[in-house]
């Protein structure tokens, strides 16, 4: 592509503010054109500052931010030019009209007058929301004023899209149309950067990502080969009766975490029968209520890295 | 089958690019002040006529002297007040509602930002000065001569107190100091600065200070364009003000372009 390597590539990049609180100390990973990649972390991981270094509003300390043939950390304005970014606090379009908000950043962007408005209509109808072209942002519900960002965002994208939790108040079914045109974002060349800690719904949607935290990336790679190293086990969920307190646990499971009556357990494969019989006992003495065994999931592993259970850590620097 | 352009490879750069940026800046700044924009130049314009009723309630029978120098100076304080204060207060929003990021992600050169936020404050501020000197010319039957001095003296005061104002907010981290600083501000220019009384009745200190702040230079060209015999020398308010133009243009720049 116009001869060069689009790939975004990030290395030894390192943020400290007030001389001691290193949000981001020493990552290096590199984005694909076209891949849709994952950025995984509890609050305060250093997640957003990575980001904002990306777009140009922050300087990093030490490390390299390259796209293609560009220097984004010399050239901010070359940042700004070829990465699209959708925050994750909402877009300040309430005088606007959704086809306005679209068709102003589109143009701000450099998309021309036609282009624009055909690709706004697209991006409507792919997310189903044409029933709110008319309407002010400030008389859209949250979900919906996030499908309008996403669409401002995507409506002239450049080589890079940063999505800061671009599903928030998004209603299941627009959600699905939502990652549908994420991928095809990636399937016109550009690369896409999700940050979220919804880790179900990132196992989903992303090709490969990495797991950061207190600054570091903790593990990287795709949804599969990150679960790799939990083949052979299981996971088995206990919905513990209300006010009961989390039950001895047999000796073969291997890690637990337990969030408000829900009991998250991880154990051998072998043991499956074992873990049946187990939950059945709990049940019977009215200790649980219901049990589910399965493979194990991306959010065992992240669970398993970052110690996060809740996501609800406390807020990050900036 | 997606209508999506491929990205290029070029970056976009040049005259004809910023002229581009700042077309879509003043409309984008334009639209999102849609819901406000009619209150806000009502605003302006009773605030400009009721100053020049207002002050004139101060004297009773208004000495001519007084009524000129009210019926100018509020001239300056709703050309002013805009720069100062509702720019300061929208960007203290962008920042307590966290929308600020997104607005400076945005591909644009940053003076286009600047500078079509000067145009939207001329939108905003021209109404309710003209008001204002109408109301003025009905009650105190002035004597002006208004010359085409008149331009330049309005753009170049509406341009730096704007420019002070953006200045200030964008250096500012903390919504509410934002809002605080306003607040003072407001309460100095209108107390304290020689906009609508001569500047030998404040203190000394304060009358030898005040040619060197951008206030009295800022109401002397104003004045000097619309009054004959009552400014001195409007050549040294001219650089003066130049002088904070090119300082607040200078301080912008610095603060737009740095990144934490």
């Amino acid at each position: 592509m116009n001869g060069h390597d689009w790939s975004l590539r990030v290395r030894d990049l390192v943020k400290v503010f007030n001389q001691k609180v290193r949000a981001n100390d020493g990552i290096s990973l590199t984005v694909e054109p076209g891949e849709v990649y994952g950025l995984l972390g509890p609050n305060g991981a250093g997640k957003s500052t990575l980001v904002k270094q990306l777009i140009g509003l922050l300087a990093p300390d030490a490390g390299t931010i390259t796209l293609g043939p560009h220097d984004l950390v010399a050239d901010p304005d070359a940042a700004r030019q070829l990465c699209s970014y959708l925050p994750q606090a909402q877009m300040p379009i309430a005088s606007l009209r959704a086809r306005e908000a679209i068709d102003i950043t589109g143009r701000i962007r450099g998309g021309d007058a036609g282009a624009v408005i055909r690709r706004r209509e697209e991006l409507i109808d792919a997310l189903d929301i044409g029933e709110w072209r008319d309407t002010l942002g400030a008389r859209l519900s949250g979900g919906v004023r996030r499908l309008v960002g996403f669409a401002m965002v995507a409506a002239c994208p450049g080589r890079v899209v940063v999505l800061d939790e671009p599903t928030n108040d998004v209603d299941p079914l627009r959600r699905r149309l939502l990652w549908q045109e994420v991928r095809r974002l990636g399937d016109a060349g550009v690369s896409v950067l999700l940050v979220t800690h919804n880790v179900m719904e990132a196992e989903k949607a992303v090709d490969r990502l990495a797991v950061v935290d207190r600054g570091r990336l903790l593990a990287e790679g795709t949804p599969s080969s990150l679960k790799a190293e939990d083949r052979g086990r299981l996971r088995l969920q206990v919905m513990l009766a209300p006010r009961a307190d989390t039950p001895v646990l047999p000796g073969f499971v291997e890690h637990h975490t337990r969030v408000g009556h829900n009991l998250m357990t991880v154990l051998p494969e072998a043991e499956a029968a074992h873990a049946i019989g187990w939950a059945q006992e709990l049940i019977g003495l009215g200790l649980a209520e219901e049990y589910a065994l399965g493979a194990t999931t991306l959010e065992d592993v992240y669970i398993r890295l970052t110690g996060d259970v809740d996501a609800e850590s406390p807020e990050e620097p900036v | 089958m997606t209508t999506l352009a491929p990205p290029t490879a070029d970056l976009r750069r040049g005259v004809a690019y910023w002229w581009h940026s700042y077309r879509m800046m003043l409309r984008w700044q334009l639209v999102s002040l849609r819901l406000v924009l009619p209150v806000t130049v009502m605003v302006q314009v009773l605030t400009g006529a009721g100053f020049v009723l207002a002050l004139g309630l101060f004297f009773g029978q208004v000495p001519p002297r007084a009524a000129l120098f009210i019926s100018t100076g509020v001239l300056v304080l709703t050309l002013v007040t805009i720069g100062l204060v509702l720019g300061p207060q929208l960007i203290a929003q962008q920042k307590a509602e966290q929308t600020y990021d997104f607005l400076w992600s945005l591909p644009v050169p940053r003076t286009t930002a600047a500078l079509a936020w000067v145009t939207t404050n001329l939108v905003l501020g021209v109404p309710g000065m003209a008001v204002a000197l109408a109301v003025a010319l009905w009650r105190y039957d002035l004597d002006l001569h208004v010359s085409p001095a008149i331009v330049p003296a309005v753009l170049l005061t509406l341009f730096t107190g704007t420019m002070i104002g953006y200045a200030l907010a964008h250096a500012l981290d903390n919504p509410m100091l934002i809002g605080a600083i306003t607040q003072l501000t407001i309460f100095l220019i209108l107390g304290f600065s020689p906009i609508n009384f001569p500047a030998d009745q404040l203190p000394g200190w304060l009358a030898a200070l005040h040619p060197w702040l951008p206030l009295a230079p800022m109401a002397d060209t104003v004045r000097a364009a619309l009054t004959q015999g009552v400014v001195e020398d409007v050549t040294r308010s001219y650089l003066v003000l130049g002088a904070w133009a090119a300082a607040s243009v200078a301080a912008t720049a610095l603060i737009l372009a740095r990144r934490r």
